[in-house]
């Protein structure tokens, strides 16, 4: 089980928040959780004996206050996940442990918390606040929580965001176990940090978002600790592992997103050096969504994303449909496919969401993956391997139920 | 013959003047009415209230959902609105921003609390169901004047309250409806009855207003909103709880921090 690392720094955080907690006047005070059962069910047992069946259960309680002014604003929200299969799974994390400090034209949030850049739907390419929680799910939208002091100043020219980032986190990766998994394992407990201060490093990033009518813009600059870090192989007696090496990068970002009629075009690129040469990667596309169609309340919602990465010979496009049917229950149905036209790989995906009763939701998720190569244990060559080739044996069915406490 | 038909042609001009001037005129008593109808909510400065939302399908079996709301009054301009689902829990936090036009369409965004994300959507999307309900956006939205044109159609009791009827026609091209029919009564110019007329003209939909109190000495709201929609035979009521005006919101309640932090 990953600990919950707490350095120096963020101790005095959760000290500095409980000096203020203690010291409010507390307006509204709220007790809130959630629990989901989830279930994995592969069609094929996994390249290294991986069961077919896994499954999983996640409780994150959350306590919120507010100070009687509806000046300051605190939250509490931990995460606690134990997987049934995969010990690497298991996640004791602190999503929120935060305060917020309303000024006359500023805001402060200090402390633990999460926060999403970006306007594209199917890849995120200027988030980087916070790291990704790799094997929560596919997509990449699960995030660990991230130490910081924000400073938020909202103007008439925008939004500009400082952030101090009070140390980084590290990706999670499944374990030996675990699915989905790499043909090597990813040792978590071994990272390679390009900074001595390893991750205790303080980062920093700055963001600047405007609207003018219907166009939505942003720019913004990280430099710290990469949350994408590179997977160098090692020795590992007689096989190999991948070690994780967390670079400093630069990164700077752009997002723009524009309104026309029913359309929301949208752009998301960056350019970051410090993982070898400087690359730019871009994801553009567009929404459209058609309401009220054959007469019922049935809207369809269109997406297409196409991306660019200059680290990448052939990038996937995304193409995807999503079935909103407006009825008592949300009812919502996504399917896409994700197609790289050089390697021929295609990945086909269904996500379908369904409130039950006032307190709880079903999830379904299914993933097909096709054209890569079958991969063999050690005979994976990295060089000559396409991206999806160690996904062949991993299609799957997922569904999860969440109680809402 | 000559002379007849020059007569007849007069004739058919008085009569077509005539017809357009009375067009005219009921363009511009209906007009009229809805300017008067629309002081009753002009002035309220910024509101708040808590709204419960009870649905019910065609057997008859009721669910509720629960959100509260914060209004802004923008001088030269449509009002500017927040709205926060409490319940069902699956979408507690989920936030509604909406900057509306009196001559543009409107400005919209989404706060999705689990992944802490803004979006920016497109407001034409706004003749949907709202929350499974038989509500649509657009029927919840700010109702500004310059949103529709008007005809004053005619006089008629209902419930025994002499009323005004006028048809207002939406002039948003993405608009759910091609006319609405308004009853506004003639003591207080109280909004007490719309049918909603759908794309191909059909009625839809029927919404009444109930339960008005005044507040602040001139602005008039009403506490209960019910709508039936006669396709599906489905219900919606709508209670407004906890209304207050003039509670000292400002611009820096409906931006993008706001948003950020409204539960």
């Amino acid at each position: 089980m990953e600990p919950l690392r707490l350095n120096k720094s963020v101790k005095a955080y959760i000290f500095l928040i409980l000096v203020a907690f203690s010291t409010t006047t507390y307006g509204e005070i709220e007790l809130l959780g959630e629990l989901s059962i989830e279930i994995r069910n592969f069609q094929n047992e996994g390249l290294f004996g991986q069961k077919k069946g896994h499954s999983s259960y996640t409780f994150s309680p959350e306590l919120y206050f507010e100070s009687e002014g509806g000046k300051d604003f605190f939250s509490i929200k931990p995460k606690f996940r134990e997987d049934a299969e995969d010990n690497e799974r298991n996640l004791e994390d602190l999503q929120e442990l935060q305060w917020t400090h309303v000024g006359e034209n500023y805001e402060t949030k200090i402390g633990i918390r999460k926060d999403f850049w970006g306007v594209t739907e199917t890849a995120h390419r200027v988030d980087i606040i916070n790291q990704t929680d790799a094997v929560e799910s596919f997509d990449g939208e699960d995030k660990l929580g991230q130490p910081m002091i924000n400073l938020s100043l909202e103007r008439d020219w925008g939004v500009l965001d400082l952030y101090a980032l009070i140390g980084s986190r590290e990706r999670t990766y499944a374990g030996k176990n675990g699915r989905l998994r790499m043909p090597f394992i990813v040792d978590t407990h071994n990272p390679i940090y390009e900074s001595s201060e390893e991750e205790n490093k303080i980062d920093f990033a700055i963001r600047w978002n405007h609207y003018y009518g219907d166009l939505e813009l942003a720019i913004s600059h990280f430099s710290g600790n990469t949350r994408e870090p590179l997977l160098i192989p090692a020795q590992d007696g007689n096989s190999i592992k991948l070690l994780p090496r967390y670079d400093i990068i630069d990164q700077t970002g752009l997002e723009a997103l524009y309104i026309i009629e029913g359309w929301a075009l949208k752009l998301e690129t960056i350019t970051r050096s410090g993982q070898g040469d400087r690359f730019t990667a871009l994801t553009t596309g567009f929404e459209y969504t058609q309401t009220g169609i054959f007469e019922t309340t049935l809207d369809l919602g269109w997406i297409i994303e196409l991306n660019h990465d200059d680290r990448e010979e052939h990038s996937p496009h995304a193409i995807g449909t999503r079935f909103s049917f407006n009825d008592i229950d949300d009812s919502q149905l996504l399917l896409g496919v994700l197609w790289n036209e050089s390697t021929g790989e295609t990945n086909v995906f269904i996500e379908g969401s369904k409130r039950i009763g006032a307190r709880s939701k079903l999830s379904i998720e299914g993933f097909v993956f096709n054209g890569g190569k079958k991969v063999k244990g050690n005979n994976f060559d990295f060089n000559k391997a396409n991206p999806l080739d160690f996904l062949q044996e991993e299609d799957f069915l997922r569904m999860e139920l969440t109680i809402f406490l | 013959m000559k002379n007849i038909s020059i007569k007849k042609l007069v004739f058919l001009a008085i009569i077509f003047l005539y017809s357009l001037l009375s067009l005219a005129d009921d363009a511009s008593k209906g007009l009229e009415i809805a300017i008067l109808a629309d002081k009753n909510t002009e002035g309220f400065i910024d509101s708040q209230s808590s709204m419960e939302m009870q649905l019910t399908n065609r057997k008859g079996n009721v669910v509720t959902r629960e959100m509260k709301s914060k209004r802004l009054e923008v001088a030269g301009d449509g009002d500017k609105s927040l709205i926060v689902f409490e319940s069902p829990r699956d979408v507690k936090g989920v936030a509604i921003l909406s900057f509306s036009h009196k001559n543009s369409s409107d400005d919209q965004w989404l706060y999705l609390p689990a992944l802490k994300r803004i979006k920016r959507i497109a407001s034409k999307n706004k003749s949907g169901p709202f929350l499974g309900s038989e509500y649509t956006f657009e029927d919840l939205s700010s109702q500004e004047v310059e949103k529709f044109s008007y005809r004053f159609l005619r006089d008629e009791d209902l419930n025994g309250q002499p009323n005004h009827i006028i048809e207002r026609i939406p002039l948003d091209p993405y608009s759910g409806y091609t006319k609405q029919i308004v009853w506004i009564d003639t003591q207080n110019y109280l909004i007490q009855k719309v049918e909603y007329y759908d794309r191909k003209s059909f009625h839809l939909k029927t919404g009444t207003f109930s339960g008005y109190k005044k507040y602040l000495d001139k602005i008039w709201q009403a506490s209960r909103m019910e709508i039936i929609n006669h396709q599906n035979k489905k219900k919606t009521v709508l209670i407004f709880k906890d209304i207050a005006f003039k509670t000292g919101l400002s611009d820096k309640d409906f931006s993008q921090n706001s948003l950020k932090r409204s539960r």
